[in-house]
């Protein structure tokens, strides 16, 4: 099997495969390996971007976990925001989805609104969000107000701001939705019909058809979620500054401000990234491993 | 796969042959800038007219998108290929400085008929000039006319002389802050959580509550930018003063300083009557919010302070050409070349000579699009206070301080919201603020 021997046409077509990948290769190799490896090497170095990198062994590492203001705080609050953001986002767009799956009246129209959030820019969402959430003249505490409660700290209170940054997350959902109503049609109509026939109604159709049927897509959304929700970064940079105190201090903002706002701690922003990449595999892994459990394939039993 | 090579050798060639023919005898400099494609489009403008002017040095544009600016000049740095000149973030300045990377400017405006203005000027060490800013701004005081008219006050004081002391300011706030049932603070029966109009907004968006550090008499940094001293009595007093506006005062709404809105929030949304912002406000968002406004000098607690800030124009060190390089800047940074940010009220003149009773300053402030039409508030609010009470931003003579006001906001947090003292904030945290500073 080893020597077998190639033909022409044979190593032709290799060839002509190697030459078509070689650009994305190229690609993913020059903006995604090779600075993945520069992070972690780096992370050993103290540099500042524009003196010589001066290898510091783990200092930088030690100094993270042992003396660094932001680093434990920055972990709480970027996995309370994951778990938050995952979970509500789900939950949401899954009931969203099912209810644009059946034939509600202009489908179409409710489908293009839960869709819009997530292509509108960012900086405007968040823009309009802070003056939602404002808590001397926003519009959620009119609201609050007027309903004679009194005013919430939606972004100045710690213990709020956190699910407060979530929620905007959830309604950004909008690419979730979509993924889940394509499962949805794609759930096959004759293992409903066969349920119908034998007298399931529709809360036991739900259950027993159409959630296992959806578990593959539901851990997919789950995992692109997961991740994309770690990552999270634009909402402190646009609306607390990471603030209130270390609240929403999140890991890739962390990271920025160590980097990039001129003081270029390069080397130690790196300690922090190849510190991330970590848990960010460990929470993967830890999906990864429960799906077995959970989630079903449609004619797996081969 | 050898073709593909030859191909991509080929094109390389032909690039670098490009380059070569562009050895017309001249000395070629790049210029580097951030900003829009429109903003790009007027800088190309003022370049080609510089090109056209002399016929010794061609100036050349190269604009990286502002969110990799800095990465993209500490990237170029290291290999050696910066830009000989371009436009810096504030805070970049002392660190880029601190690695020799910056010129010693101080013969940028030599045999010129005006020089920049002091208090615009960074210094390494507190003494060797290493750039100036393109222009000017301070820290000054707007108010809603039509609020202080509906309570029958006069208007805050515009000239430096009559600048109200901080207990004045607060009482003037007092009588323009009104809860649901029409009450101030100082009556029985007031309401703090249904305040309807707030007296006055002091931003804390971090960096700007330095100010009140030296009006209270105390400083965030010594003078050389090596030693962090906010943890004076005079500085934590003079933060603990602005947090008690919300907390004891009942006179400014609550922020946490955590973006940077407090002027939009406030006199420009026309729910605050007083509120203090950056210069650059008159043209940024006063001039088209509607509000019938005016502008004054901050008030004091012991002395009369503003700050001043705006970006800087630098020359690297690296330059081959230093000396047409800063030739350059010196002709870029003239007031004539951004006329339309000066006149709109967006920036302030850089050359001190806008600054002296004369032509220079009448162009400036009688211009017919200066979004102040009161030329003696103008005069008294954006000349006569800068000369005598401008004191620079600690950016421009201590590294790191982009760091150092990222953990100060976050440490702040706690003491708007009253849940801690400024002293506890500041002392609690001293070490690590002060760290901020030095390279770990």
């Amino acid at each position: 099997m080893a020597k077998r021997k190639r033909t022409k046409i044979g190593r032709g077509e290799t060839r002509a495969a190697w030459i078509c990948m070689l650009p994305s290769l190229l690609g993913l190799s020059l903006v995604t390996y090779i600075p993945l490896l520069a992070v972690f090497v780096l992370g050993f170095f103290k540099w500042n971007g524009l003196s010589d990198p001066e290898f510091v062994g783990f200092a930088n590492f030690v100094r993270l976990f042992t003396k660094d203001p932001y680093m434990f705080d920055s972990i709480k609050a970027t996995v309370y925001f994951a778990l938050v953001a995952v979970i509500g986002s789900i939950i949401f767009s899954m009931i969203v989805a099912i209810l644009l799956n059946r034939k509600v009246p202009a489908r179409g129209f409710f489908r293009a609104v839960f869709y819009l959030p997530y292509v509108l820019p960012a900086m405007a969402v968040y823009l309009g969000w802070s003056w939602l959430y404002d808590y001397n003249h926003g519009f959620l505490n009119y609201l609050i107000t007027e309903a004679g409660g009194s005013r919430v700290m939606f972004l100045e209170n710690p213990a709020i701001v956190v699910p407060s940054l979530a929620l905007i997350t959830v309604w950004l959902s909008g690419n979730l939705i979509v993924v889940f109503l394509a499962g949805l049609q794609n759930v096959p109509r004759i293992y409903h019909e066969a349920a119908e026939i034998d007298g399931a109604n529709a809360w036991q159709r739900f259950w027993k058809i159409t959630m296992p049927c959806m578990t593959p897509i539901i851990f997919y959304n789950m995992l692109m979620s997961l991740i994309s929700s770690l990552q999270v970064f634009v909402p402190s940079f646009t609306l607390t500054s990471g603030g209130p105190g270390n609240s929403t201090t999140f890991l890739s903002y962390l990271i920025y401000r160590y980097a990039f706002t001129a003081s270029g701690r390069l080397g130690y922003a790196s300690a922090i990234a190849a510190v991330f990449f970590v848990i960010i595999g460990i929470f993967t892994m830890i999906l990864f491993a429960t799906s077995k459990f959970w989630v079903f394939y449609m004619g797996g039993d081969e | 796969m050898k073709k593909l090579l030859a191909m991509l050798l080929c094109i390389a060639m032909v690039l670098t042959l490009g380059s070569a023919l562009a050895e017309d005898g001249k000395v070629h400099i790049t210029y580097s800038y951030w900003g829009t494609p429109e903003e790009a489009a007027a800088t190309q403008a003022v370049i080609d007219t510089y090109n056209a002017s002399q016929d010794g040095v061609v100036v050349e544009l190269e604009t990286i998108p502002n969110e990799q600016y800095t990465a993209t000049l500490q990237s170029r740095a290291i290999a050696g290929t910066l830009p000989d000149c371009g436009i810096m973030n504030e805070n970049g300045v002392l660190d880029f400085a601190a690695n020799g990377l910056l010129a010693d400017v101080s013969g940028m405006y030599e045999g010129k008929d005006s020089q920049p203005l002091e208090a615009v000027t960074f210094k390494e060490g507190g003494t060797t000039p290493v750039a100036y800013s393109g222009c000017a701004e301070t820290l000054i005081l707007y108010y809603n006319k039509d609020m202080f008219d509906a309570a029958g006050i006069a208007y805050p004081p515009s000239k430096v002389e009559d600048a109200w002391s901080w207990d004045e300011f607060i009482d003037v706030a007092k009588q323009l802050t009104i809860d649901v049932n029409g009450k101030h603070p100082t009556e029985e029966g007031f309401d703090p959580d249904n305040i309807t109009q707030y007296g006055c907004v002091v931003d804390n968006w971090t960096w700007q509550l330095e100010v009140w550090a030296h009006s209270n008499g105390g400083r965030w940094f010594s003078e050389d930018g090596t030693e962090c001293v906010i943890n004076s009595p005079e500085t934590i007093e003079s933060i603990q003063k602005v947090a008690d506006l919300t907390l004891v005062e009942h006179v400014q709404p609550l922020y946490l300083g955590l973006a940077d809105e407090g002027i939009i929030r406030s006199v420009a949304s026309g729910t605050v009557a007083m509120a203090t912002g950056g210069a650059w406000n008159m043209g940024t968002c006063m001039s088209t919010s509607g509000i019938n406004f005016g502008i004054g000098v901050l008030p004091y607690m012991k002395e009369k302070v503003t700050l001043t800030t705006a970006g800087p124009q630098v020359v690297f060190s690296q330059s081959k050409h230093l000396k047409e390089a800063m030739d350059f800047i010196a002709w870029y940074t003239q007031e004539e070349n951004s006329w339309n940010l000066i006149e709109t009220g967006v920036w302030m003149p850089l050359l001190q000579k806008y600054y002296e009773e004369g032509e220079a300053m009448d162009t400036w402030l009688k211009d017919e699009d200066f979004p102040v039409k009161d030329y003696d508030m103008a005069k008294s609010v954006l000349v006569d206070y800068t000369n005598a009470a401008a004191t620079p931003t600690c950016w421009y003579y201590t590294p790191h301080t982009s760091e150092f006001i990222d953990m100060l906001r976050s440490v702040l947090s706690p003491v708007w919201t009253g849940e801690q003292t400024a002293e506890q904030a500041i002392n609690d945290n001293f070490d690590a603020l002060a760290e901020t500073i030095t390279d770990f």
